[in-house]
């Protein structure tokens, strides 16, 4: 008796052994990814994925790989990541849309050390090109949107506007002809200088003035004179009366629900308001066209991307450290394959970033080809370089402050001294 | 075994242990933490590195936007703790009185108090709202208004309406510190005054007023440090747009450190919140207190 039961306890202290042994062998991987809408979370870690989730179907196929993900709001993304960072607790992978600070500070991994190749090639080129820095791709795009004109049709009829402005010139006729048709009752356009995207308000008048943030050796030049007229001119339509009482506070979410409830007859938005205006329960009818521009410039749209990037970890060895890239790379195989990917990128209503998505997400909504070729021609933010972020806070900044009566040229020439000192 | 521990001197000490245990790792740690951090070195990613001395501090105080933020929160603490200590005392004295309806009107007042701030913040954004706001909608059906107003025509207005929130939120607090001083008057110092020809404004300069004083010093000392440090309302308002006119310190520093990356000032700000905080509740308690002992 005593016997048997001691090779029951050997048995027991083996067993126990190689469980111990499985789970020194299991990685778990530590995942933040922002909360693109009200699906993102339900989608990971929800029912949102055929009554399953992203985790579950994962783990499921990738036996030993964990997934300690956490959906966090665009909101607090920040502070998080921050927070994370000062703690020395790295996230393994982040989703998020800015990436030169990380890389500049050496905290990421190069994208060629845990990306496989078949999936590098299928990202577009353009997209990867937007996450250089110092010749290292140092992360991948998830999905982008663009930007165009809608404008209310029946509004720009009602107000005797032939057709969609082209040049800033029509575009101030038209939103006078709106302004004198209505009298105040509608806003001829929607402006949103606030601190949530009055960057992109900065980009759609520069770009479309041939001015910019940068000159084509990438250095800034936020202070150009094509800036300071068009921070004038988009300033001065707001001085004019043309648009929404206060772009300072009022946001793009504001505006585009203000567009679907016909409270606006014009405004850039992303590839998303159609969804928006359907969702309202309103019938509008609107169409898109070219941002406008300035007469002997060309019109530019505004292309936005966020990205998926890895930190380095330290104290790994050599084979610790190879099966983590792997682990890495097939969360990235994982989440791209087109039955994963084309659900993700559908559910908000976003565009795709790899090529293999492409075909099945034109089947679904042949409005999408139209939107990949606006994508192709648009301008991304440098958001290669580090001081980005300080270049995007700064004309936010200038276009609050000529709100109130700055003068342009002065707060534009002060941010680019702070930038080139 | 009772009486020596009586008599022991250190047995109080083991008594308060928990509380100076939990104090020390929820209060005084982080406290210390952000001291340190003050003086180190931040990069833009959020690395601390070593000790650079001033620097954060002299970088907040270059800050362009620190000394409008600095009389924007002067303003912020100053007209939303003093209104709200007024208004919150008279409502005190109404609920004071006995009248019909007494405890509905006493839960009444509670409920902006019980409501948490972000939700409030968003009402009133609602309610002032231009388009569809509240306010606008129910004085044009009312017939006062032919056309609707923008409420926030100016920075200005709209720092106003932040402190009318304020305000609002910050009366309930006001209101039942006054009321537990006010029971616990006893009648017949009233009852006194009147015989000898008293009236309401007799009684209340020297019956009321220095009865409820301790109540008032309460409610006031936690009013500055809540109201100084109070974040949703000019964050759900306006995000101290535009151009940082209405931000107050704690929105700006927020800003500065999760938005223009700059955690290092950002940090050296919240210190410098902390010294002003400790001084003008610590100078107002004590002014309190001496008015208290010459009584």
């Amino acid at each position: 008796m005593k016997k048997l039961f001691a090779l029951l306890l050997a048995l027991m202290m083996a067993l126990s052994c190689a469980a111990f042994a499985a789970a020194e062998d299991e990685i778990t991987l530590d995942v933040i990814i922002c909360q693109y809408g009200p699906n993102t979370e339900n989608w990971f870690l929800g029912t949102g994925m055929d009554g399953t989730n992203f985790v579950a179907k994962f783990e499921a196929e990738n036996p030993g790989i964990k997934l300690n993900l956490d959906v966090v709001s665009w909101n607090d993304v920040y502070q998080e990541v921050s927070t994370r960072i000062e703690n020395k607790r790295f996230p393994d992978i982040l989703n998020i849309d800015v990436f030169a600070d990380y890389a500049a500070e050496g905290l990421l991994m190069p994208v060629s050390e845990y990306c496989p190749e078949e999936l590098y090639k299928d990202f577009f080129p353009q997209f990867i090109e937007q996450s250089v820095m110092d010749g290292t791709v140092w992360a991948v795009p998830d999905l982008a949107s663009a930007r165009a004109l809608y404008y209310n049709v029946d509004m720009l009829k009602e107000a005797g506007v032939e057709k969609a402005p082209e040049t800033w010139a029509e575009l101030e006729d038209a939103c006078q002809a709106i302004l004198d048709y209505y009298g105040g009752e509608i806003y001829p356009w929607g402006v949103d200088m606030t601190t949530d995207e009055g960057q992109a308000a900065f980009a759609y008048y520069a770009w479309g003035n041939n001015g910019g943030f940068v000159d084509e050796e990438g250095n800034w030049t936020v202070n150009s004179d094509a800036n300071v007229e068009s921070v004038k001119f988009s300033v001065g339509l707001v001085n004019k009366g043309f648009t929404n009482p206060n772009p300072a506070t009022q946001t793009r979410y504001d505006l585009q629900d203000m567009f679907a409830a016909g409270k606006i007859a014009m405004m850039i938005a992303p590839n998303q308001l159609p969804t928006i205006v359907k969702n309202s329960g309103n019938e509008i009818n609107f169409a898109t066209a070219d941002i406008p521009h300035n007469e002997g410039a060309g019109s530019a749209s505004v292309g936005i991307m966020d990205r998926i990037m890895a930190f380095k970890k330290d104290g790994l060895t050599e084979e610790e450290n190879a099966k983590r890239n792997e682990a890495i790379g097939k969360f990235l195989t994982f989440f791209y394959r087109p039955e994963n990917y084309v659900g993700w990128v559908s559910m908000e209503d976003f565009l795709p970033a790899v090529n293999s998505a492409v075909a099945a997400l034109v089947q679904a909504n042949p409005s999408f080809e139209a939107w990949l070729n606006v994508l192709a021609n648009a301008k991304f933010y440098p958001t290669a370089k580090p001081e980005w972020n300080s270049v995007k806070q700064g004309v936010i900044n200038v276009e609050q402050n000529a709100l109130i009566g700055g003068d342009v040229k002065a707060l534009l020439d002060e941010l680019q001294a702070s930038l080139t000192k | 075994m009772n009486e020596i521990l009586v008599r022991k001197k250190w047995v109080p000490y083991l008594w308060l242990l928990p509380s100076i245990i939990l104090m020390s790792v929820f209060v005084v740690f982080p406290i210390m933490i952000v001291f340190k951090l003050a003086f180190s070195e931040i990069s833009r990613a959020g690395v601390v590195g070593g000790f650079i001395g001033f620097d954060n501090f002299v970088a907040a105080f270059n800050d362009k936007a620190f000394g409008t933020v600095m009389l924007n929160t002067l303003v912020w603490v100053v007209s939303v703790v003093g209104l709200s200590t007024l208004f919150g005392f008279i409502v005190a004295m109404a609920l004071n009185t006995e009248f019909f309806g007494r405890k509905v009107a006493r839960s009444i007042v509670v409920f902006p108090w019980a409501t948490s701030l972000v939700i409030q913040a968003s009402v009133w954004n609602y309610i002032i709202k231009y388009e569809y706001g509240n306010l606008n909608n129910v004085l044009l059906n009312l017939g006062i208004l032919k056309n609707a107003v923008n409420w926030r025509l100016t920075y200005q207005i709209e720092f106003a309406w932040e402190c009318g929130v304020g305000i609002f939120v910050t009366i309930p607090f006001v209101t039942f510190c006054v009321l537990s001083g006010l029971q616990s008057i006893d009648a017949a110092y009233y009852e006194a005054a009147t015989v000898d020809g008293a009236g309401f404004w007799k009684k209340l300069r020297h019956i009321t007023l220095p009865l409820v004083r301790p109540s008032l010093t309460v409610s006031t000392v936690l009013n500055i440090i809540y109201v100084f440090n109070s974040f949703p309302i000019v964050y759900t308002i306006t995000k101290g747009a535009p151009a940082n006119k209405t931000d107050t310190m704690v929105t700006l520093l927020y800003m500065r450190a999760f938005y223009d990356q700059q955690k290092g000032p950002a940090t050296a700000m919240s210190v410098i919140g902390f010294v002003i905080l400790c001084i003008a509740a610590g100078a107002y308690m004590m002014l309190s207190m001496r008015k208290e002992d010459e009584l």
